[in-house]
């Protein structure tokens, strides 16, 4: 899960990283309020989940009340979905760093990221300077030892009271990742002030989600998703993706979704959504189609290939489910493994015919997409 | 021939009594494993399937001389169970439970390591060698998938690898052994460690490498051909080639970023490495026909 920035910079305050004074607001008033207290220049930060919100103009400095007005309204009514809006005090920086935390999967460890050049997406960085970037494993039972901190400031060129303060802020951020069960947290930009400060001017965390037990409070909402359908399959467990297309994905198990989305997109189709209809989740056959037709798809198509996930127990339900859904468009079924001999007669007796190969189920869909509505 | 497991892997399994424990069991000794022990806190004394329970692994162990562990534990509770597994002296585990939170994820594999042990898994089908023996989950009376053969098969998917082996069924082959190292940002195992003993396997002509996108895995593998390290025919799918970039698609380990981990830059790093690429499951069977036939033997 990852969070908003604004929560990002709580756990880091929180472990005592300093974070620019800011104030989170939900209405134009109250950023304008915000804006007041906070004192001009200020930056109005919008608080959503894509990345690149500078160039979307939607982290935009003002220099007024008026024009945090004017500026407030503009975010809070652009199709980003914007809903909350950080206010945060102009920083008079020297230089800007980036500096994160990951996972090294190879090495088993914590991954520390350094690097001296600042505000740029550590992607592009990897593409364009692989040399400038710093690294440093960490024993995540160890932890950071003071040594690494001091290795990583002195690659990044700080010297005296900078690099103790950027040393302060790696072994603080090893523990905001620590005991927030992060797979991602990264500072970009981390500030150096004019008088040598080192501050978070930006901040992502990721939860992993299989640790999100431990971290009940972080409960996801609305705008962590991008549309309805995909926060209703959130709260159902169900694995979901929202695309535009026509087809409507139901498949079983996450390797053959995505093999089932690709061989859409060869055929010449488009995916409507991709929805995981297995694993923990193959007995919920109606409200995943349920979901799926909220879509108002051309065709709804089902691949499954199970194990554990029993084809007969999902033909019942996928046969439940189009008696009590009524579906306006067609069900291409193609469900396949333990019990799959059983789910022959249950998808017939629906009136669904039952297919047993994946490319014949996609290009019977796509053609029936293309052909419209029967 | 086999990798990792055959008749003689002397299994125990950790949380037997459990539903998914017991009816694997059941199916493990089917296919001809030979499931020594079972272990649940709490519960020595019983049997299941006629496999005797003990209440911890150095128990199984003292009395059984089990030297392999597969585990059948809530996703929480998995770490726990592999350092039991590798305290009590046994250094091949499968676990299959799917939701091993990240950061124990790293432990494992950093305690794995360590002991020089070899852990496959998390969120995975778990290790089975058709005809012989299997540790974890696989419908195996589906001969047009678990047909023995001399293919070699590596895979981070599930149910996807029952639709692409059946294309090496199909293409009139069988499987010596399928590695599922499993879906997991941080498997226990990753697929170029297998390499070796493919190599080294007589009964194991060829390799075939279901991927997907997200991590290095397959990356790995293209290494260890570069390097003259793996010098065994080699066919490879991989999933999400037409995945947008930045959303995660599918399995945890799964994320398509730019520069590293995109379908794209995998398919590439094994052609060049000389490895035959599947565009779509129905492919493999043709692919292998193609590398075991120009292949010098």
């Amino acid at each position: 899960m990852k969070l908003h920035e604004y929560q990002a910079k709580a756990a880091f305050a929180a472990e005592g990283i300093p974070v620019p004074n800011g104030i989170l607001a939900v209405t134009v008033d109250e950023t304008v309020a915000a804006a007041d207290g906070i004192g001009y220049p200020c930056v109005l930060k919008s608080q959503i989940l894509r990345g690149g919100r500078g160039k979307a103009g939607l982290v935009v400095p003002v220099r007024g009340a008026d024009t945090a007005r004017r500026e407030a309204a503009r975010l809070f009514a652009s199709e980003q979905g914007v809903r909350k809006i950080l206010v945060e005090e102009a920083v008079a920086i020297d230089r800007e760093l980036y500096l994160a935390i990951t996972v090294d999967a190879v090495e088993a460890c914590a991954l520390v990221l350094a690097c001296a050049d600042g505000g740029v997406e550590i992607e592009e960085l990897a593409r364009t300077a692989p040399r400038k970037i710093i690294r440093e494993r960490v024993d995540l039972d160890s932890g950071l030892l003071p040594f690494q901190a001091r290795n990583v400031a002195w690659s990044l060129g700080l010297e005296g009271e900078t690099a103790k303060a950027f040393a302060e802020v790696l072994e603080k951020l090893m523990r905001v990742f620590r005991a927030n069960d992060a797979e991602l947290a990264e500072i970009n930009p981390l500030f150096v002030t004019k008088d040598g400060k080192v501050l978070a001017g930006d901040g992502k965390l990721s939860i992993d989600d299989n640790a999100m037990f431990r971290h009940p409070s972080l409960e996801p909402g609305r705008d962590y998703y991008d549309s309805d359908i995909a926060f209703e399959a959130a709260k159902e467990g169900i694995p979901y993706l929202q695309f535009g297309g026509d087809i409507s994905l139901m498949c079983a198990g996450a390797g053959l979704a995505t093999t089932v989305y690709d061989l859409v997109n060869y055929e010449g189709g488009s995916v409507a959504n991709y929805l995981e209809f297995g694993g923990p989740n193959y007995r919920k056959a109606v409200r995943a189609m349920e979901l799926c037709l909220g879509n108002d798809p051309k065709v709804v198509l089902i691949v499954t290939f199970g194990t554990i996930a029993r084809a007969d127990v999902m033909a019942e339900g996928v046969a439940e489910a189009v008696a009590s859904l009524k579906p306006r468009c067609p069900v291409v079924v193609c469900i396949r493994g333990t019990g799959e001999e059983k789910a022959v007669g249950i998808l017939r007796a629906a009136g669904l015919e039952p297919l047993f190969d994946t490319e014949e189920a996609v290009r019977k869909a796509v053609a029936l997409a293309k052909g419209g509505r029967p | 021939m086999s990798i990792f497991i055959d008749r003689d892997t002397r299994v125990v399994v950790q949380g037997i009594t459990g539903g998914e424990g017991s009816f694997w069991t059941k199916h493990m000794i089917g296919l001809g494993t030979y499931v020594v022990a079972g272990v649940t806190p709490g519960k020595e004394g019983r049997s299941v399937e006629g496999v005797p329970v003990f209440h911890t692994v150095r128990r199984a162990v003292a009395g059984h001389a089990a030297d392999a562990a597969m585990i059948f534990v809530p996703p929480r509770f998995v770490h726990d169970a592999v350092m039991e597994a590798l305290d009590a002296g046994i250094r091949k585990i499968v676990t299959v439970a799917d939701g091993i939170p990240l950061h124990e994820a790293l432990r494992i594999r950093a305690a794995a390591r360590e002991a020089g042990a070899r852990v496959v898994g998390g969120n995975t089908s778990g290790v089975i060698s058709p005809g012989l023996a299997m540790m974890g989950m696989f419908p195996y009376w589906i001969d047009r998938v678990y047909k023995p053969g001399r293919i070699g098969v590596m895979t981070r998917s599930g149910s996807l690898t029952n639709e692409v082996t059946a294309m090496v069924v199909r293409g009139g082959f069988g499987v010596s052994s399928l590695i599922g190292v499993g879906g997991d940002a941080v498997p226990g195992s990753r697929f170029a460690e297998f390499l070796p003993d493919f190599q080294a396997d007589p009964g194991t002509d060829a390799v075939l490498v279901i991927g997907e996108l997200g991590g290095t895995m397959e990356e790995e593998v293209a290494a260890a051909m570069e390097s003259g390290a793996f010098r065994k025919p080699l066919v490879a799918f991989v999933g999400g080639r037409t995945a947008p970039e930045g959303r995660r698609m599918g399995h945890a380990g799964a994320i398509s970023g730019a520069g590293s981990g995109s379908a794209a830059d995998k398919v590439r790093a094994l052609e060049k490495a000389g490895a035959l690429v599947a565009d779509r499951p129905a492919g493999v069977g043709k692919l292998l026909a193609r590398a075991l036939g120009t292949a010098s033997p």
